[in-house]
């Protein structure tokens, strides 16, 4: 690990600004966790960190506001009778013991990540900016697509943990467990984004001026493999907002080779109601760690809106959600364990029995 | 000799067994001898030291201008050097010495060998000043994979004899390797009885599969590491990471060409060590010479600890397998049948170096099938060499010993215990065999799983057992001084360190049972090679190697009291004195301990015991040895979501022996250790390396999964003491017996939920989806 310098402001803008003026050696500090991973390894060497703790506050708040829609388009982004606000330097452990009703799969998948020490400082922001844990990645010596080589060493190599949906050409499975039921959950994210103004000392606060559904903020790697989110550097995150829809409900799993501090092999999420005709409604499905962005299940569940709850019909939409599967040598596995899993919060979210 | 007649046994079975003891020796404590401290659950007497961080390790010790060293290591899995030139890295901030450990023409064979090394101030100077070091490589054509390695026109990783090499960790009395090599195969070890081949040939029924274990790595918490500081141009002492002081000065001293009284080796407190750390250099890098090159060349201590990601390349594991069991049986319909022969066919990689073989749970257990062979080669790779790792070769043997004899009761409907009670002949495995049987509730839990395997459930659960078997190996090479002065205070001393059992706490609960001492009045000293001749801890042998020696130097200074204490009481010998917490007593006489020590001559007295050589071995002796054999079975319940693959370990049922039991709370701890380790040997552990690259793709504790917390099965332990003779403690190990059966026990389990066996470890979500996939093809067959 190189050394490094870090200061602490207040002033999110400044910290902002500070990364933009330099950012191949400067870099924002949330949680530290996977920054200070990639340091050790060798992957990142910044010289100076600027800390966000000081410039934003952890929050979790039900209700007690919406997102700021722009003028354009607002109509892209879901409406709700109310909203879940969280803060991005939120810590996992503080998502996990929040009262969220409706929105179980978001807090069930925040207290099954990692470890109980790495809950109490990772954060919401940094877990869904984290980048990805491909073992050619983390490996400072090997060049891969990702950093900058002409290929996907994972495609001639051992890929038992890579993608078997979103063909290429990186395949790495995005590492971010909140990015699954966060995408069922149909999020939206607030970025400060492009120059920082300058706000003179204790002036107004800045609104974030950028409101961006969470699927745009994840980048395939057909667009450009060597990154996985649309930020630029200085751009920081502020707040997600999950529209809580009246009756709904939700649920969230994972499988994983071993449940202390592991990731996942595969992670599946779905939101719904249940209307009084006893039909599911608004059906969204999420699928984690199958592909190089969270995976929008959609076809799988446009096959079960307005239907009521059955398992025939859960073990369809398993297949029809993995219908575009396209394993690799080393991980057609996933896609029997991802239907099964799938068939299984399936049956968790609409509460219709799974069987012994 | 003088002998005996001691009541020796266990459980349902104790008799009067006639022993020899050799002069001087005290008689063995017996079942009629009721201790009072010795098997008490006494708290670790460092437990507060360790759990507040107080403790010092290796990695903890600073001295002052101490420098940190750092390895260049090979990136290459094959190469010759062509130039190395450290000199630039002398400019580099705080670098005060650099070395090339690998000199030009020198061909490289794994990557993550040594190649040059530097001494900074501080530890990421030195790690940064690597990166200034010129070395030039010709890669060669090189290979990783085992069954890749054993193809014809393979690279060859030796192209001459290849010397095996051992360590103190080793199984004692393991055969050594003697065939030619061939390609990058070499036979090595066998063991035989009768005619296995010709059994085969005749047996009615046979059955045969192929069993795979994966590379596991011991992946201590602490580091491989060593501290040097020269004392004079030939005196030196060594902090180091081991398990084995003494055979670290012995390396030490004939690396640097010292007498090994010249070298003072310290160990205080080691992070764990499962039979990597018994030399001064680790198996794949040499650490304390080149530490000891750089103090020497500095004239300042240097300190090498090495990271996580260098830790899993290049100090050794444990080394995969690839065995075929081949069984033979009688046509004998259920309870009858009966094995008639074993045949087993290991190879396994150890990388670069040797020692694949897979232990003795197929010969030596079922000594009731009369031919039995077990052949075992090394297969040569390209990758970091294998060294000692807890039983070694025996958890990769049980599992598929144990794995092919479940699947052969599987195919003759028999009850597994049932199977393996009919072909061993140790009394108390066989007890422990039943005893497991009606504490885990195994029929009704047996049936529970057929009915949920009948109805096709999405959850399934199942029970599986297997058996372990070892040996007592203690040594007779540990002093152990006992010494107690005018005030009254108590020390044992020894040089032997703590792996982690707690034997600092033992040796004091020895010395007070014999002292009739509260064991809080006892002081231990160990850890360092001044404190006189220790043992190794390899083969599960350090209580059963100290604590005799503890005893016998605590009855040799209680003589010399007794000796006062009946000249100041007036007793006719001291044979008549009455020894309690309080002190001495003759009748209405008595001395408080405090006024007895007050009448010892000169400052202490000081008694050193030794360990006479193990007299006894009832009920059964090990294979080749004339000491006890240790049994063990252990039980276990796994629950399966079909749906998904995943499976974990619900439950373990441990039965273990362990000779007279010194401390249950630290044998309990012991065989929880030895369950997590096998735990994350059965269901997640794997090292993995890319094929084409040929480098480790998990070398640090993210990828490479050891078992956490919440992958620990509930727990039992039943301890089914076995009183033997073969001391004067009774001790003997635990270390490595608890943890050969559990992979075992749990591949068996997931084989009854399934009714399908997955014959590769680790069992992940991925083979389980698989096998049970075969399960369907194989009824659909069968529907046809």
């Amino acid at each position: 690990m190189q050394p490094f310098a870090l200061i602490r402001t207040k002033r999110l803008e400044r910290a902002r600004a500070i990364v933009r003026d330099k950012p191949e050696a400067r870099a924002l500090r949330a949680g530290g966790i996977d920054l200070l991973d990639r340091m050790k390894e060798g992957l990142d060497e910044p010289e100076l960190l600027v800390e966000l703790r000081d410039a934003m506050a952890p929050q979790v708040e039900l209700g007690a506001g919406q997102p700021l829609l722009p003028a354009e388009n607002p109509e892209r982004f879901p409406s709700a009778p109310r909203f879940a606000q969280i803060g991005a330097l939120t810590p996992l452990a503080q998502l996990a013991a929040a009262e969220l009703p409706g929105a179980e799969a978001l807090t069930e998948a925040a207290s099954q990540a990692a470890t109980p020490g790495i809950r109490n400082t990772a954060t919401v922001g940094g877990n869904l900016l984290q980048r990805p844990r491909c073992w050619y990645f983390r490996q400072r010596e090997l060049v891969c697509l990702k950093k900058g080589g002409d290929t996907c060493l994972a495609l001639m190599g051992d890929n038992r943990y890579h993608a078997i949906l979103g063909a290429g050409p990186s395949f790495i499975v995005h590492p971010s467990s909140l990015a699954t039921p966060l995408l069922a959950l149909d999020a939206v994210v607030s970025v400060f984004a492009g120059t920082p103004s300058d706000p003179p000392e204790g002036g107004a606060t800045t609104e974030p001026n950028s409101l961006r559904l969470l699927s745009e903020l994840f980048v395939s790697p057909a667009d450009d493999p060597t990154r996985e989110h649309a930020l630029e550097p200085g751009d920081v995150l502020t707040s997600v907002w999950v529209p809580v829809l009246d009756g709904m409900r939700s649920a969230y799993q994972a499988v994983r080779e071993k449940q202390s501090h592991d990731w996942p092999l595969a992670e599946a999420a779905v939101r719904m109601r249940i209307a009084a005709d006893g039909s599911m409604r608004d059906l969204r499905i999420a699928l984690g760690h199958v592909a190089p962005i969270p995976w929008n299940a959609s076809a799988a569940a446009a096959l079960l809106e307005g239907k009521a709850p059955n398992a025939d019909l859960f073990a369809q939409a398993a297949d029809a959600a993995l219908a575009d599967a396209a394993p690799l040598d080393g991980n057609a596995y996933k896609v029997p364990m991802t239907k099964g899993l799938l068939r299984e919060v399936l049956h968790r979210a609409s509460g219709l029995a799974l069987p012994e | 000799m003088a002998k005996t007649k001691l009541s020796l046994g266990y459980g349902p079975k104790l008799e009067t067994v006639p022993v020899e003891l050799p002069p001087g020796e005290p008689r063995p404590w017996d079942a009629n001898d009721q201790l009072e401290v010795v098997g008490e659950p006494v708290p670790r007497i460092d437990g507060q030291l360790k759990v507040s961080g107080a403790a010092r390790y290796t990695h903890d010790v600073a001295l002052e201008d101490m420098l940190h060293a750092a390895v260049l290591r090979s990136p290459y899995p094959c190469a010759t050097i062509k130039r190395v030139e450290v000199k630039a890295a002398l400019d580099q901030p705080g670098v005060e010495a650099a070395i090339a450990v690998a000199a030009v023409g020198d061909k490289l064979i794994f990557a993550g060998q040594d190649v040059a090394a530097v001494a900074a101030a501080r530890p990421e100077q030195a790690r940064a000043a690597l990166a200034s070091i010129v070395v030039e490589y010709a890669p060669a054509p090189f290979v990783v994979g085992t069954r890749a390695a054993m193809r014809d026109g393979a690279p060859l990783v030796h192209e001459t004899a290849v010397e095996e090499r051992r360590t103190g960790a080793d199984e004692p009395g393991a055969e050594k390797a003697t065939g030619e090599l061939s390609g990058n195969i070499r036979p090595g070890r066998s063991q035989k009885r009768g005619d296995a081949k010709r059994a085969l040939n005749k047996a009615a029924l046979t059955f045969e599969a192929t069993y795979e274990t994966q590379c596991h790595t011991h992946s201590s918490l602490e580091t491989h590491g060593v501290m040097v500081r020269w004392d004079s141009e030939d005196a030196a002492t060594v902090w180091a990471s081991t398990q084995s002081i003494f055979s670290v000065r012995d390396e030490f001293a004939a690396i640097f060409g010292l007498p090994p009284a010249k070298v003072r080796v310290i160990t205080h407190f080691l992070g764990g060590g499962f039979g990597s750390k018994f030399g001064a250099n680790a198996s794949g890098t040499a650490i304390a010479k080149i530490a000891g090159e750089l103090a020497r060349a500095t004239n300042k201590p240097v300190k090498l600890m090495l990271t996580r990601h260098e830790e899993h390349l290049c100090t050794g594991n444990r080394p995969d397998s690839i065995q075929t069991v081949k069984l033979g049986a009688t046509a004998t319909p259920g309870a009858q049948a009966k094995i008639t022969a074993i045949h087993v066919q290991a190879h396994g990689s150890a990388g670069v170096g040797t020692g694949a073989g897979v232990g003795r749970n197929a010969s030596a257990v079922y000594t009731k099938v009369p031919d039995v062979l077990v052949e075992s080669a090394d297969v040569f790779t390209h990758a970091g060499p294998a060294v000692a790792f807890r039983a070694p070769g025996h958890p990769q043997g049980a599992f598929a010993m144990e794995s092919a004899l479940d699947e052969l009761a599987r195919q003759l409907e028999l009850d597994p215990i049932d199977l393996r009670l009919a072909h061993d002949g140790h009394p108390v495995r066989r007890w422990q065999l039943e005893l497991g049987r009606e504490r885990f509730n195994w029929d009704a839990r047996r049936q529970a799983a057929a009915d949920m395997r009948a109805r096709g459930t999405r959850v399934r659960r199942g029970v599986g057992c297997a058996v372990s078997i070892w040996g007592d190996f203690s040594g007779t090479e540990a002093r152990v001084s006992v010494e107690i002065d005018r005030k009254g205070g108590v020390v044992v001393k020894n040089g032997v360190q703590d792996i982690g059992g707690g034997i600092g706490t033992i040796m004091a609960q020895v010395a007070a049972e014999v002292l009739a001492r509260p064991v809080d009045q006892i002081r231990v000293e160990i850890g360092d090679s001044e404190l006189g001749p220790g043992v190794g801890s390899g083969g599960s042998k350090t209580t059963a190697s100290i604590t005799p020696a503890v005893r016998n130097a605590a009855e040799a200074a209680k003589a010399e009291l007794a000796q006062i204490a009946a000249e100041a009481l007036e007793a006719s010998s001291p044979s008549k004195l009455r020894w309690t917490n309080e002190g001495v007593s003759l009748g209405r006489r008595s001395l408080t301990w405090a006024e007895l020590c007050e009448r010892i001559e000169g400052e202490a007295i000081v008694a050193v015991g030794t360990r006479a050589r193990t007299y006894g071995h009832y009920p059964k002796s090990f294979p080749g040895f004339p000491t006890p054999e240790i049994a063990g079975a252990q039980f276990a319940e796994v629950e399966i979501d079909t749906w998904t693959g995943e499976v974990r370990c619900t439950e373990l049922l441990a039965v273990h022996d362990c000779g007279r039991v010194m401390n249950e709370m630290t044998v309990r701890s012991q065989i929880n250790g030895g369950i997590a380790l096998g735990v994350g040997y059965a269901l997640m552990e794997e090292r993995v390396m890319d094929p084409s690259l040929g480098v480790v793709l998990n070398p640090n504790l993210d990828q490479y999964k050891p078992c956490g917390a919440k992958d620990l099965p509930e727990i039992s332990i039943v301890l089914t003491e076995v009183l033997s003779g073969n001391n004067n403690t009774g001790a003997y190990g635990i270390g490595e017996p608890a943890t050969i059966p559990t992979a075992a026990a749990i591949a068996n389990a997931v084989g009854d939920a399934l009714g399908v066996h997955v014959r590769s470890l680790p069992i992940t979500p991925a083979k389980i989806l698989d096998a049970l996939e075969r399960g369907r093809q194989t009824s659909t067959e069968g529907d046809t």
